[in-house]
């Protein structure tokens, strides 16, 4: 691409599965040239389901497609020699190389660090992994619960009575894809600057364990240790059941300061009580408040009590489903879902940009690559003729 | 060294999390950020969560939440509905790189500071809201709270225990979603203008960052018209997968068995070679089919054990594992401690708070790396550095702003929240237990005082 704020910014890009590629995919669809590295058989994110259609195949992984657009492949294999070279051949003009493998296995491929600033000092050199790059659980093994379970988000999620609970999907990736971003952004201004590389270090674990607001504090500030709450905590704001599906009810400011407005807004006289008039006094009563608020909401329906929540600028919130945003009249006013064509699979309609830059927009331009389709343009740019590629890949160097 | 924003000065005009916790980032790599709040309307986060559940006296300048969210900004006090704090807003833009709020679109009008105005002052200014649904829109002047987001999104609907309803985190989750999206953001912004020499207007709908996190069910919707079922702590593609009860009270191991090697550790290490041998469990797919029993199974054999010791052995064997860890068993974490990833922070000395641990940032840049970090600012703090050092205001300006209390340095109406007891808190199951004997045990661990 020739726009968007990263215009210029090559980045040779050897992650894979989610963090990584989630990361690279924030640089490309904001106009970096990125090109992916994947190792034969490819990223084994291409084995991620859901697949379109339901059918299994590496180029039709959903979540692939989605990680993936604005960027072009080279299959190379690392553990070759001549490919070890093509890849030092390629960080040589480039801004950043962005890995996630396990932490290690770059120096064991010759790849470290110090190889790659030998090569070129201004690189900046960022990885993600499960627990960074030192410390001693830096070789712990580690998938999405398991980061969930020791960042600190499980053990508060959840049902007071129940197991600790996770979100579902990757969201431990995808927080850490996009703190990998920020930081390789943060590192590439300052090469703008200076001219100097570095590496950057981002954790997953950490990446959890930096978004816990008070959790810690109310260990450091009072001694006490937050948990899965209860249903009834004296909370106002506490998912309620509906009859026909839930909401997040949120008196906002205004009750607090005048609690008859929340009582005469729910229609609920058995609230109008000195027991609840005050947050300090809910906090002590907050069973009873449960209670009663539970059966009030039992008898509201979504939209209507959400839309006239909204009228006294209480700021309610709604439980949609997948099919429900699409037909959320302010996602679809903002266009977030957008058509992209894929040569093979078609038009597919894609959850879009995550915010909007009036200045150097988000854009998909191409759709994510098949394994290894750029390899000829790739090895082309670097001056092989078709005699030399033919033999990488015969000796499965690509 | 430090870090690489340096010469990068932002004006925040932020509450809670979603710009603050931004911001705050932006500070601890170096950017001079200037927080806006205002004597008239004293900032949730300012009046709950209060160290030692001390309402009294200064509270304000003592909430846990608000030293989470602005460490390392400057704090100026200003009355944002009087044409002179207005006045002092626009001589700090002009002056300023990156202008960061995130009321709703409503205030920002009413102010007079939307991009267009503020383009006016600082052509190249860049101007980035984070509102709950995005600037523009229908719903553009809803607020919205993280756990609303959540729910908008499509992320609160997909997560829950099998066969249970929507569930959501303790913690405003999304909040955070919005704010890792706005440093980048920011910092692709901040990319563009030395490019180009330009600014622009940064429009972060929270929605649509935790949308963007869930590409698998939103596709699975729009390619397949499949919309996925809450699956708790299921994988689709392991078993055992879970979440296990271990030895002690509220205490629990993640447990992921992701090959059949690791099945036959898990079988070693559980001390089950009858696992292992029987043919009903031989492969993911036959164990994803016993998925019930086999979980069944392995809780009946955690639950004597120490959730910290067992993930050790598990470890040791290979096998993705963790202990579900809470406040304390984070903040004593060996590996964090030598990661440096709790930093201890100074606090005011009229607070009469000791250094405090705080959590950092889940990045470490080689040769920019942060600088120690400062506290937020105690109200109104840095008035005085702010108007006569950076903009040149008479010593009788500044008396005339705080005597019409357009600045000021307590608020006009002080409310704190007084939580329950320690002990109703427990009994009310919003807290698991407490310590007594805190204070000392922080101390200790981060070598609090040895530093003074």
């Amino acid at each position: 691409m020739t726009h968007g704020a990263l215009a210029g910014v090559k980045v040779v890009d050897l992650t894979h599965h989610i963090a990584g590629p989630y990361a690279t995919k924030l640089l490309a669809d904001f106009g970096a040239d990125v090109l992916k590295v994947e190792r034969p058989g490819g990223d084994p994110a291409r084995r991620l389901p859901p697949f379109h259609h339901d059918d299994p195949h590496p180029e039709k992984s959903l979540p692939f497609l989605y990680l993936n657009t604005n960027k072009r492949s080279l299959m190379l294999n690392l553990k070759t020699q001549q490919g070890r070279e093509i890849l030092l051949e390629l960080i040589s003009d480039a801004d950043a190389l962005v890995e996630n493998f396990s932490p290690g296995v770059m120096a064991a491929l010759g790849l470290d660090a110090e190889t790659l600033h030998a090569h070129n000092p201004g690189l900046v050199v960022a990885s993600v992994s499960n627990f960074g790059q030192t410390g001693p659980w830096r070789d712990y093994r580690a998938t999405e619960i398991v980061e969930y379970a020791l960042g600190g988000l499980m053990y508060i999620f959840g049902a007071y009575d129940r197991e600790p609970l996770k979100h579902a999907l990757h969201q431990a990736q995808f927080k850490a894809g996009t703190n990998l971003a920020s930081a390789t952004l943060m590192a590439l201004y300052h090469q703008r600057l200076t001219g100097q590389g570095q590496r950057v270090d981002v954790s997953i674990q950490e990446s959890i364990a930096s978004a816990l607001r008070d959790v810690t504090n109310n260990y450091t500030y009072t001694g006490a240790v937050r948990r899965r709450q209860p249903n009834h905590t004296g909370d106002l704001t506490r998912l309620r059941a509906v009859s026909d599906g839930y909401v997040l009810p949120n008196p906002g400011l205004g009750a607090s300061l005048d609690w008859n407005i929340l009582v005469d807004f729910l229609e609920a006289p058995a609230l109008d009580d000195p027991m609840f008039d005050n947050a300090s006094a809910r906090l002590e009563n907050a069973e009873a408040l449960g209670e009663i608020l539970d059966e009030i909401f039992a008898t509201k329906q979504k939209q209507d009590i959400f839309y006239a929540a909204h009228q006294k600028r209480f700021i309610y919130g709604v439980i949609d489903s997948p099919e429900e945003t699409m037909d959320n009249p302010q996602i679809n006013a903002r266009g977030y879902y957008v058509p992209l064509d894929h040569p093979e699979l078609g038009e597919i309609t894609f959850p879009g940009a995550p915010f909007l830059m009036s200045g150097s927009p988000w854009a998909v331009e191409s759709a994510a690559p098949a394994l290894g389709q750029h390899n000829g343009e790739v090895l082309g740019a670097l001056g092989y003729d078709a005699t030399r590629m033919a033999y990488l890949t015969a000796s499965e160097v690509i | 060294m430090a870090g690489p924003l340096q010469g990068v000065r932002i004006v925040e005009m932020g509450q809670l999390i979603a710009i603050p916790s931004a911001m705050k980032w932006l500070a601890d790599m170096g950017a001079e950020v200037i927080r806006l709040e205002s004597v008239q309307r004293l900032e949730s986060y300012r009046t709950d969560s209060l160290y030692h559940n001390d309402v009294e006296g200064d509270f304000w300048n003592r909430g846990a939440n608000f030293y989470e969210q602005n460490r390392n900004k400057l704090g100026l006090t200003l009355d944002l509905s009087r044409d002179e704090g207005r006045d002092v807003l626009r001589d700090l833009i002009v002056t300023a790189d990156v202008f960061a709020e995130n009321f709703t679109p409503r205030v920002i009008r009413n102010f007079g500071l939307e991009y267009r105005d503020l383009r006016k002052i600082r052509p190249d200014i860049i101007m980035v809201s984070s509102t709950g649904y995005g600037f523009e829109g229908p719903w553009s002047n809803f607020g919205a709270t993280g756990p609303a987001t959540e729910g908008a999104a499509g992320l609160a609907y997909i997560t829950g225990y099998k066969g249970g309803g929507p569930m959501m985190s303790e913690i405003p989750y999304t909040d955070y979603t919005a704010g890792e999206h706005t440093v980048a953001a920011v910092m692709l912004a901040l990319m563009h203008r030395l490019n180009t020499g330009q600014g622009q207007f940064i429009d972060v709908s929270q929605t649509q960052t935790c949308s963007a996190t869930i590409p698998e069910a939103l596709l699975d919707w729009t390619v397949n018209g499949r919309v996925q079922d809450r699956l708790g702590n299921e994988d689709p593609a392991m078993s055992p997968h879970g979440c296990y009860p271990c030895a002690g009270d509220d205490r629990w191991i993640a447990i992921a068995i992701d090959s059949d090697e690791a099945w036959l550790a898990l079988c070693q290490v559980m001390g089950r070679a009858d696992w292992s041998a029987d043919d009903r469990y031989r492969d993911v797919l036959l164990r994803i089919r016993h998925r019930e029993e086999l979980d069944k199974m392995l809780a009946f054999e955690t639950r004597s054990h120490d959730n910290h010791e067992l993930m050790g052995k598990l470890q040791a064997a290979g096998i993705a594992a963790g202990a579900v860890m809470d406040s304390e068993d984070l903040l004593f974490n060996q590996h964090l401690k030598e990661r440096g990833f709790y930093e201890v922070v100074p606090h005011h000395p009229d607070t009469g708070m000791p250094p405090l641990p705080y959590a950092s940032r889940p990045w470490k840049l080689s040769e920019t790396p942060a600088d120690p970090p400062k506290p937020a600012p105690i109200m109104g703090q840095h008035n005085r550095q702010i108007l006569a050092g950076l903009l040149g205001r008479t010593d009788a300006d500044i008396a005339a702003l705080e005597e019409a209390n357009v600045i000021g340095y307590v608020p006009l109406a002080p409310r704190g929240v007084r939580r329950p007891s320690l002990d109703e808190q427990v009994r009310q199951g919003r807290m698991q237990r407490y310590d007594t004997n805190y204070a000392e045990r922080v101390r200790e661990w981060f070598g609090i005082g040895e530093q003074a």
